[in-house]
């Protein structure tokens, strides 16, 4: 039991960690994908005008 | 400039959640009734505080958006909402872990559960509803009054463990109870934690208030482009 | 005009267009009987355990069956810019709002009225044991799940995915409302009065309706004008 207990608690932390370091990755996936789009719109701005 | 204040800021949350953690996991000895597994407590509940600040800020910026029109109080009130869903993901994930050892189950249908779970769901309505809005103006006016909405349930949610007896354990807190249900020990970690993660907070509602700049820069120049 | 002849129009002009056409009435009505004869077959109507789960099942009937009406109450109003027009009369967008939501409230009501004793019937339920206080259940209830539906039937009336993301909004919001109206409606069919724990309820219930209501009589203005 005890050895369960301690276990669930371990999990419980790494949950957490885990979930806020999926959201940051998500972050940052998705300041890449803006920045790239940034650029393709200003590009595509640059070449018509 | 502002970049590196939020690295800063990011810096001094992931030292003092370090701190935190070591004070929690050696600083502090096993509760006598439940053992290790209490240590969740220290995540969930201030994860929970956390979330709950950030959809109070977000249902007083869409109440200033409302009033004053501008997009920046839109932009808070989308990232706060954002931040707000992952601590809730997180209060429910490291509730259910708590519950598989205390309760010997995953989950139960009681009421703080249940207005937890919805209050989960009707704020993932909220980022729904703006992806499915393509004019930027009534994207924030529509999300602003479902944000209001929305925060029905934070205070039932909030409030739903004085009003029916639940499984969830009742208040515990000394601002809440007056005091002696909880070792003093424990709740000065309790809130230290949630300066902590608050402090995180702030760090990524700042940094995806920056993106939903980009992304607004970005529609703009794409309107502008269609029209020259 | 005041107030309250407003909204009359408003609400009559939308129950006499829909006796009219009857286009939402017809499907949330052969809706609902549909829905209660599939469950019907997922359970063994006879036994005891009926009773225990008619709140539940009842209400999910009426929730779906609104979604439809709740669903055409503006979007009723798209063709020919007719709900341009209406925001252009005279009439106050609080008068509209609580027109159009009186208006749902009755629609919701036949509905009911109507599923009630076909329920009883498919299921061999005595439903009649208080129907004063089941009527004033239902009327609560009903009057919350059309207040939340009409204010957010209005904030997705202009959106692509219309048909999509209003029950996506409006079943989060309104379950407060069905979880109350279900537990009352159940211990009612069931023991045929409240029982004193579940008091609760309906103060939840009421509560609800107050808050809601004002809520939405509130962000109307901005909802339909901006």
């Amino acid at each position: 039991m005890d050895q369960r207990n301690f276990l669930y608690m371990f999990y419980g932390f790494a949950a957490a960690w885990g979930i806020l370091a999926l959201y940051v990755i998500s972050l940052v996936m998705r300041e890449g994908r803006l920045r790239k789009e940034l650029d393709s719109v200003k590009r595509m701005l640059d070449s018509k005008g | 400039m502002r970049q590196n204040v939020l690295i800063g800021l990011a810096l001094l949350a992931g030292l003092w959640l370090a701190r935190n953690l070591y004070v929690i996991f050696l600083g502090l000895p096993d509760e006598a009734a439940q053992g290790a597994i209490y240590r969740i407590m220290f995540f969930h509940v201030p994860s929970w505080f956390t979330c709950f600040t950030a959809f109070f800020v977000a249902g007083i910026s869409s109440m200033l958006y409302l009033g004053k029109k501008s997009t920046m109080y839109d932009t808070l009130a989308v990232s706060a909402v954002e931040v707000g869903v992952v601590f809730t993901i997180i209060g429910l994930v490291t509730g259910s872990i708590w519950g598989r050892i205390i309760w010997g189950i995953w989950w139960t249908w009681d009421p703080r559960l249940t207005w937890a779970l919805i209050t989960c769901i009707v704020y993932s309505g909220y980022l729904m509803l703006r992806r499915a809005i393509d004019d930027p103006t009534a994207r924030a006016k529509n999300s602003a009054v479902l944000c209001i909405f929305a925060f029905a349930s934070v205070v039932i949610t909030y409030k739903a463990i004085d009003w029916w007896r639940t499984q969830h354990p009742g208040p515990v807190l000394s601002i809440r109870t007056g005091g002696g249900n909880m070792d003093p020990a424990m709740e000065a970690m309790l809130f230290s934690n949630w300066g902590a993660l608050l402090l995180l907070c702030i760090v990524l509602v700042a940094v995806r208030m920056k993106q939903e700049d980009t992304s607004r820069e970005v529609e703009s120049l794409r309107r502008y482009a269609h029209a020259a | 005009m005041n107030f309250v002849s407003q909204t009359l129009t408003v609400a009559g002009k939308d129950i006499r267009s829909e006796i009219r056409t009857k286009e939402s009435l017809n499907a949330a009505i052969s809706f609902a009987i549909v829905i209660l004869v599939i469950f019907s077959f997922a359970v063994d109507p006879s036994a005891e355990q009926i009773k225990e789960m008619s709140g539940g099942l009842l209400w999910i009937v009426f929730a779906f069956a609104g979604a439809l009406i709740l669903n055409r109450s503006f979007a009723r109003e798209l063709g020919n810019d007719c709900l341009d027009a209406l925001i252009c009369s005279p009439v106050p967008s609080a008068a509209l709002f609580t027109g159009k939501a009186a208006a749902n409230f009755v629609l919701l009501m036949v509905v009911e009225a109507v599923s009630l004793p076909i329920f009883g019937v498919l299921y061999n339920m005595q439903w009649m044991r208080d129907p004063a206080t089941l009527a004033a259940v239902c009327m609560l209830a009903t009057w919350g799940i059309t207040i939340i539906g009409t204010v957010f039937s209005a904030l997705t009336v202009n959106l692509r995915l219309r048909e999509l993301m209003l029950p996506v909004l409006i079943y989060p919001m309104m379950i407060p409302a069905l979880m109350a109206a279900m537990r009352l409606t159940t211990v009612l069919i069931s023991e045929g009065t409240i029982p004193a724990d579940d008091i609760i309820w309906l103060r939840l219930l009421v509560g609800f309706d107050i808050i809601f209501t004002a809520l939405s009589v509130m962000l109307i203005d901005t909802v339909l004008i901006g």
